[in-house]
């Protein structure tokens, strides 16, 4: 299968204020083909965020590649000029925020901010730009694309933003989106109806998503792959039903026992239960230690894991995990 | 919404004052600089509705003056020959707004001159003068602060939105221009050309002048709202998009500076009508015999009309108003900003 996104051994830091270099991803590699959903599961702090924002090439002031190669579409983002960067976001690889309330402009009218996309990408005239705009909005909001349209960011509900943020990012019909937390600012059921959409537009443009996310049941169902970020390294990866079914990884085991049970499935009446946690502290971007980053926290952990960063091993049937327990 | 209600009156109360002064020519009387030497110093005259025989006129009327005998600058009511006005009657010739001739007046007064505000040295009327001189000095105010402002928001955009060594460059510049005391950069500048500049020539000088040193503070002030404005959510979002610099700039920075020039408008007009009156008053400015709020206070220099005419004052207290205006402007200005602040701008969280 032909690849839309490849990324290989990428890792990313942040220059501090002493010119310091933290590395926030290390060696980050995946890759995905067209159509395919891949959930990237993270603790804060894992990179995620830096992940999706280095593959727009958008990181903060002080944010750096420091290597690696973002292949999209046959080129490197990585090395592309700021005008190439330009003409590919938006129209090639679309974002969808996280926060909707924050990212819409307060006055101006929702057709408006998702028809200044297509007049930056796309040279149509006015009044072709407006149906088409209409056409976008239509695919979100089937019932009352008209009068979204005419309204102000603040006469929406967050549901409604989010899909507004959706329309902007799939106006260009880009081949890759790039979903950052898209359901962090939302409601359990409205959650749901997002990822559905989500889903749909998939379906229905062949759409590539990288969904962005801390909770594990976000994913089930929807992601075909997952790939899990600890400390900003990959530690597996592989699809979702079996990493999610039986995790190889310790850290992925964890943080699976961490998940709230179902109240149906609680021993209730008997006694009230524990929230399980992952024992210490997720680690801090500077680290003195060679070893593997989860192993001070691993209820697995032995020699060799003080000594040196555990290899990615493939373990079949896509699965890739980096553990000792794995060999390596 | 009681903010904008403030706005509107302060708004209405300039607009109205700014247009008296644009058509000054209608209101006043007589061609700023015509002389009466005949009626130096005489002091501003009433208007009577009822006369010595206690008969009620339908028009206001004045008694003309004549020189008392014996005395300098001290005049008698000729109270036998009641002379009437008229209104909106076609007098002197004169341009409105610089370049419309116009014949038409306020009011007129045949056989004699009426002083409402009474006269100079030569004989010229006060009232007509505060007019004209008020079109020299609001316009080097309003000028002045335009210019002031695109310099301003020029430098502090760049600044802020490029930042790094621009930034670094700029704002000590910005500092040093902070520093420099206005009024003797002035006196150098001054010093430096000849004394006998034409009137239009020493207008334009001032303005220059006045403009090109007061840019640091708003250039300062766009500094933090574009760095501000460049950070928010939604111009992330934007480039996320696609969008470019210029584009960013254009949409979402520009925009947000507004009300900060705005309010800096406000706060420099009056500032620079006063710097061009202290010119003017200290022979700087704008030369006579051309009218300006500066060179009218100038006659106060001489001890005997500071003490002895009072009337001579009235051209400071014509400037009260606008000030007030501006003042009030400033305050209303602030106080939508605010309201705006908290109202839809507001993070939801």
């Amino acid at each position: 299968m032909a690849r839309i996104l490849e990324v290989r051994n990428l890792s990313v830091g942040y220059l501090s204020q002493t010119d310091e270099m933290c590395p926030a991803i290390v060696n980050v590699g995946f890759d995905i083909g067209p159509g395919e959903i891949l959930g990237v599961l993270g603790e804060s702090g894992s990179g995620k965020s830096t992940l999706a924002a280095s593959i727009l090439r958008l990181l903060p002031a002080n944010g750096r590649v420091q290597q690696g190669i973002i292949r999209f579409e046959g080129r490197d983002v990585v090395q592309l000029d700021r005008r190439e960067l330009e003409n590919i976001r938006g129209r090639r690889i679309a974002m969808i925020d996280q926060e909707p309330s924050i990212v819409l402009h307060p006055t101006m009218q929702i057709r408006d901010q998702v028809g200044e996309i297509l007049r930056r990408h796309e040279r149509l005239p006015r009044r072709f730009r407006r149906e088409r705009t209409g056409q976008i909005l239509a695919e979100l909001f089937p019932t009352e694309s008209e009068r979204i349209a005419d309204s102000y960011p603040h006469e929406l509900s967050g549901g409604q933003r989010q899909r507004v943020l959706i329309a902007q990012a799939i106006a260009c019909r880009p081949s890759l989106i790039v979903a950052d937390e898209p359901t962090a600012s939302l409601d359990a059921t409205t959650e749901r109806e997002i990822l559905a959409v989500l889903l749909s537009l998939r379906q229905k443009f062949g759409l590539a998503i990288i969904l962005i996310t801390h909770s594990p049941l976000l994913l089930a169902g929807v992601a075909d792959r997952v790939l899990v970020l600890y400390a900003g390294r990959v530690v597996e990866i592989g699809p979702t039903t079996p990493v999610l079914a039986s995790p190889l990884h310790p850290y992925t085991g964890a943080l699976l026992q961490c998940l709230p049970q179902p109240l149906g499935r609680t021993d209730r009446g008997k006694r009230k239960t524990k929230l399980p946690v992952i024992t210490g502290d997720s680690p801090g971007l500077i680290s003195l230690s060679h070893g593997c980053r989860f192993e001070p926290r691993c209820p697995d952990r032995f020699e060799t894991c003080r000594q040196r960063e555990p290899p990615a091993v493939s373990v079949g049937n896509g699965r890739t995990v980096s553990c000792f327990c794995f060999g390596g | 919404m009681t903010g904008y209600r403030k706005l509107d009156k302060w708004l209405g109360v300039l607009v109205a004052l700014h247009v008296v002064i644009a058509c000054g020519g209608f209101f006043a009387p007589y061609d700023p600089v015509e002389q009466d030497r005949e009626h130096s110093y005489v002091r501003p005259m009433r208007l009577h509705l009822v006369d010595r025989q206690g008969n009620i006129h339908v028009r206001p009327f004045f008694y003309p003056l004549r020189p008392s005998e014996g005395s300098v600058n001290q005049y008698d009511e000729d109270t036998g020959r009641p002379i009437s006005l008229k209104f909106f009657t076609s007098g002197a010739s004169y341009k409105l707004l610089g370049f419309l001739p116009v014949r038409l007046h306020l009011f007129r007064a045949d056989g004699a001159r009426i002083y409402l505000l009474g006269s100079d040295g030569y004989g010229r009327d006060q009232l007509s003068r505060i007019l004209y001189g008020g079109q020299v000095s609001l316009l080097a105010g309003l000028l002045g602060a335009g210019i002031t402002l695109s310099i301003g928001l020029g430098i502090g955009a760049v600044a802020g939105y490029y930042g790094g060594w621009r930034d670094d460059v700029l704002m000590r510049l910005a500092e040093l221009f902070l520093a420099l005391p206005w009024l003797y950069l002035l006196f150098a500048l001054r010093a430096f050309l000849p004394l006998a500049v034409s009137p239009l020539e020493a207008f334009l000088l001032i303005v220059v002048v006045i403009a090109t040193v007061g840019w640091a503070r708003p250039a300062r002030l766009v500094r933090g709202v574009v760095l501000s404005a460049k950070e928010r959510d939604f111009v992330r979002a934007a480039r996320g998009f696609g969008a470019s610099d210029s584009y960013l700039f254009r949409r979402h920075v520009l925009p947000e500076t507004s009300s900060v020039l705005l309010t800096q408008a406000a706060i420099l007009i009056p500032q620079y009508v006063l710097a061009e009156m202290t010119l003017s008053f200290l022979g700087l400015g704008v030369p006579e015999p051309v009218a300006s709020w500066g060179n009218l206070l100038a006659n106060l220099q001489q001890y005997s009309v500071l003490m002895s005419y009072w009337w001579m004052y009235l051209p400071a207290l014509a400037v009260a108003p606008f000030f007030m205006g501006y003042l009030g402007l400033a305050a209303a200005l602030e106080e939508r900003a605010d309201s705006l602040k908290m109202g839809s701008w507001s993070r939801e969280v």
